[in-house]
C-alpha cells in the first residue's frame, strides 16, 4: 500500500524553521500589544442597582422602533460579547437598523451576591430593569433579547409577567437541557450539586472557563494558539484574536444559589421542559408565551446544540413563532462577518413587523 | 558511523530549542524568588501568555520530536512511523491536558494539586485513617476523626482522579486509531507536519467527545467532582477551627451574615412592591368612587334634562378628573413576606 504520510524531512525542518522565524518575529508585536478595547458604543446609564447596570445605547440618529429592545445577557462571562468590537458590534448593528437598545450587565457577583436566587435574579432584578425601562417609554410592554442563559432567564420572566412583554427573541437559548450531544448537561447529572455549592460557595469564574476549555482541549487549549502563530505579524488580526481572549477569561464568578438551582432544574431536571419548573414559588409554563417569538440558534453551537434550542418551538403558546437557523458557532453569532450580514438585520426586520 | 543527515538535524534541534527557550523566557512572568522584578510580559495579560506558551510548547515539541522521530526516519510502513511521531513524552495530548490543569483552573486545580503533594511528601501511610477508620478516643477524639475523614477522602479522590486520566488516556489511544483511519482513506495524502497534526487533533477531539459523552465518563466525572468537593469541605472545616481558635471570623460565619442580609433585601423589595400595589388598589377605589359619583351625576342630569337646568354634567367630569388619585393614597402596613425555603 502507498503511504499517505509523505512528509519530507527537509520540509518538516523548514516547517520548524518557518515556525520559529513567526515566533520571533511575532515577540516584538505581542510586547507592545496594549490591553485591546470594546467597541464601547456610546451609552448612558439608565439604571443600577448593586453591581447591575442597565445601559441604552445611543444611535446617531433617533431609533425608528417604536417599542425598546432590552438585551438580556447570560450570567457567565461578560456582556460585552454583544459590542466586542467597532466592526464586530451586534447593539452597534442593531442602533443602524433602527432598534432603541438597552442592555443589563450584571456585574461581577462577589460574596456579598453568594445568596441570590433564581428568584433574585428573574423575579427582582430583571423585572425592575423591565420596569425602568417601561417607565423611560411610558409603555405597559417592551422587547425582550435574551440570549444563552439569559435566554432561559427572558423565557422564564415572559411566562411570569406576559404583560410586559411584547415581544420575544432568544438566542442560542437551551430550552431541552436533556439532548443527547450536550456534554455540559451529560457532565453535570451526577455531580452533587448541593456538596458542590455549599463547599464552593460563589463559583469561580477560573473553574468555570476549566470546564469550558475541556469540552474541546485540543481545540481551545493548544490548536488556536498554534494558530495564533500565523497572525502574529498581523496586528490587526492579532489585535482581534487578543480582544477575544480577554472576553473569553474576563468572565464574572456565579452566585451559588443561582449556580445551584440552575443546574439543579434546568440541566438536571429539566424542568423547562418538564414544566415543573418554579421560580419564587410560581410554575413556569411556557404554554403561558403568547407573544410573537423569534428563536435564534446557531447550528455549530458546542455549548448549546442546536437540537436544545429547536425545542422551543413544541413548548410556547404563541402562534407567531418564528425560527432561524445561523451557520456558526455560539460566539461566530455575534462576531462573525456573516452573523453581521445575516443576524441584526433579521431580528430587526421580524420586530419592525411587529411594533 | 557518522550520519551527517542526523547529526544536522540534531543540530537544528538543539539551535531551535534555544531559540524557543528564549522566546519562553522573554515571556514568562517574574519568578516567585524575584517578586519585585519588573515584568517583562506585555499588557495584555500574563495569564493568555500562560496559555499561548503551553499550547505552543505541546506542538513544538511535538514537530521537533516528529522531525526526528517519524518524518527523518526511513519509511517502515506509515503506522509505524505514526507512532513513532505521536508517541512519547512529547505526546500533545496529554500536554493538552497538563496545561489547563496548571493555567486556567487557578485557584481550583493549582491549590488542589499543592494540598495532594503536600499529602504525598509527608507520606499517605503517616496519614491516619488511609488503611480505613480506627475508633478514636481521648481529649483530640473529634480531631482524629476529622483526619481521618481527610485521609479517605483524599484517598477517594486520588481514585477516581485515576479513573478520569484512565479516560483521557482511551480517548488518545483511540484518537491514534481514528487517525489511522482517516489516514488510510483513499487518496490521502498528507506532505507537512501541520496537516499532520490538525488531523490529529480532528481525531482526537471525535474519539475525546465520543467518551466524554459516554456513561461511563459521566459517572466517573461526577465522582471526581464530588471527591475532590468532599476533600475541600474537609478541608474548609479544619481551617474554620483553626480559625475560631485564633478569634478570627470564619467564612462560615461570613457566609450566615450574607444569606440573613440576602433575606432581608428580599423581605425590603416584596413590601415595597406590596405597597405599591396597595397604592394602586386605592388608586382604583378613588377612580370607582369617582366613576360612581359621574354616573349619579349622569342620572340626575337625565333627571334634571326633563327639570329646569342647574349644572352641566360635562363640567362635573372635567371637575372629577383633576381629582388628584395619587392624593388619595395611603401607606398601608406590607404583609410579612413568607420565608422562602432554600433547596
Amino acid at each position: 500500500m502507498q503511504t499517505p504520510l509523505r512528509i519530507d524531512p527537509a520540509r518538516a525542518l523548514a516547517d520548524i524553521a518557518t515556525f520559529q522565524h513567526k515566533l520571533a518575529a511575532g515577540m516584538g508585536n505581542l510586547r507592545s500589544m496594549r490591553e485591546p478595547e470594546y467597541a464601547n458604543t456610546p451609552r448612558e446609564l439608565v439604571y443600577s442597582e448593586d453591581k447591575l447596570k442597565v445601559w441604552h445605547f445611543t444611535g446617531h440618529g433617533k431609533p425608528t422602533a417604536k417599542t425598546p429592545l432590552l438585551i438580556v445577557y447570560a450570567l457567565v462571562n461578560t456582556v460585552w460579547m454583544t459590542d466586542l468590537q467597532t466592526d464586530r458590534s451586534m447593539v452597534r448593528n442593531l442602533l443602524e437598523q433602527g432598534e432603541d437598545v438597552y442592555l443589563i450587565d450584571w456585574g461581577y457577583p462577589d460574596g456579598a451576591d453568594r445568596w441570590l436566587t433564581l428568584d433574585d435574579y428573574i423575579n427582582g432584578y430583571l423585572d425592575r430593569c423591565v420596569d425602568a425601562v417601561r417607565a423611560r417609554h411610558d409603555l405597559d410592554a417592551i422587547s425582550l433579547l435574551g440570549i444563552c442563559q439569559g435566554g432561559a432567564f427572558s423565557l422564564c420572566y415572559t411566562a411570569l409577567h406576559p404583560d410586559k412583554v411584547k415581544n420575544l427573541i432568544t438566542m442560542v437559548t437551551p430550552v431541552d437541557f436533556h439532548t443527547p450531544d450536550n456534554m455540559l448537561s451529560h457532565w453535570c447529572r451526577r455531580m452533587d450539586v448541593d456538596l458542590f455549592v455549599d463547599t464552593m460557595g460563589n463559583i469561580p469564574a477560573g473553574l468555570m472557563n476549566y470546564v469550558y476549555l475541556t469540552l474541546k482541549p485540543l481545540r481551545l487549549t493548544q490548536q488556536k494558539y498554534i494558530d495564533m502563530v500565523d497572525i502574529l505579524d498581523k496586528p490587526a488580526e492579532l489585535e482581534n484574536f487578543l480582544r477575544m481572549e480577554r472576553w473569553i477569561f474576563d468572565s464574572p464568578d456565579q452566585a451559588g444559589e443561582a449556580f445551584r438551582q440552575f443546574i439543579k432544574d434546568f440541566y438536571q431536571g429539566n424542568k423547562l421542559v418538564e414544566g415543573t419548573l418554579q421560580i419564587g414559588g410560581q410554575n413556569v409554563d411556557l404554554g403561558m408565551i403568547t407573544q410573537p417569538v423569534l428563536n435564534i440558534f446557531a447550528e455549530q453551537d458546542h455549548l448549546v446544540p442546536p437540537d436544545a434550542a429547536r425545542a422551543l418551538g413544541k413548548y410556547v403558546g404563541t402562534t407567531d413563532y418564528t425560527q432561524l437557523a445561523f451557520k456558526g458557532g455560539h460566539i461566530g453569532i455575534y462576531v462573525s462577518s456573516r452573523a453581521q450580514r445575516e443576524v441584526p438585520p433579521a431580528i430587526h426586520q421580524w420586530l419592525h413587523q411587529r411594533d | 558511523m557518522a550520519d551527517p543527515a542526523n547529526d544536522f538535524i540534531k543540530d537544528y534541534q538543539a539551535l531551535a530549542q534555544q531559540s524557543w527557550d528564549a522566546w519562553t523566557r522573554q515571556f514568562q512572568p517574574p519568578s516567585a524568588a524575584n517578586p519585585f522584578a519588573s515584568s517583562p510580559a506585555p499588557a495584555a495579560g500574563n495569564d493568555t501568555l500562560e496559555r499561548t506558551l503551553a499550547g505552543l510548547k505541546g506542538y513544538f515539541d511535538w514537530m521537533q520530536a516528529a522531525a526526528s522521530g517519524g518524518a527523518a526516519q526511513p519509511a517502515t510502513g506509515w503506522r509505524q512511523q505514526l507512532q513513532q511521531m505521536f508517541g512519547g513524552a512529547s505526546q500533545p495530548f496529554t500536554q493538552a491536558f497538563g496545561g489547563i490543569d496548571s493555567a486556567a483552573a487557578e485557584g481550583f486545580a493549582r491549590q488542589w494539586q499543592a494540598w495532594m503533594q503536600a499529602a504525598r511528601h509527608s507520606g499517605f501511610a503517616d496519614l491516619a485513617g488511609v488503611q480505613g477508620p480506627t475508633p478514636a478516643f481521648g481529649l483530640n477524639r473529634e480531631q482524629q476523626m476529622q483526619q481521618q475523614a481527610l485521609a479517605i477522602a483524599l484517598m477517594a479522590s486520588i481514585q477516581a482522579i485515576a479513573r478520569y486520566q484512565e479516560l483521557i488516556q482511551r480517548a488518545n489511544t483511540q484518537g491514534m486509531q481514528r487517525l489511522q483511519d482517516k489516514l488510510a482513506e483513499p487518496g490521502r495524502q498528507v506532505d507537512s507536519l501541520k496537516v499532520l497534526y490538525d488531523l490529529w487533533v480532528d481525531a482526537s477531539e471525535e474519539a475525546y467527545a465520543e467518551i466524554a459523552l459516554s456513561d461511563e465518563f459521566r459517572d466517573v466525572y461526577g465522582e471526581m467532582a464530588d471527591t475532590q468537593m468532599r476533600v475541600r469541605q474537609l478541608q474548609q472545616q479544619q481551617t474554620e477551627q483553626m480559625c475560631q481558635q485564633l478569634g478570627m471570623p470564619t467564612r462560615s460565619e461570613v457566609s450566615s451574615l450574607g444569606e440573613r442580609l440576602q433575606a432581608l433585601r428580599r423581605e425590603f423589595h416584596a413590601s415595597r412592591q406590596s405597597g405599591a400595589s396597595a397604592d394602586h388598589a386605592d388608586e382604583i377605589m378613588a377612580l370607582r368612587g369617582e366613576l360612581a359619583a359621574l354616573k349619579r351625576q349622569l342620572a340626575s342630569g337625565r333627571i334634571a334634562a326633563s327639570a329646569p337646568k342647574k349644572s352641566t354634567p360635562a363640567k362635573s367630569v372635567a371637575a372629577a378628573k383633576k381629582v388628584p388619585a395619587k392624593a388619595t393614597r395611603k401607606p398601608t402596613a406590607a404583609p410579612a413576606p413568607s420565608p422562602r425555603k432554600r433547596k
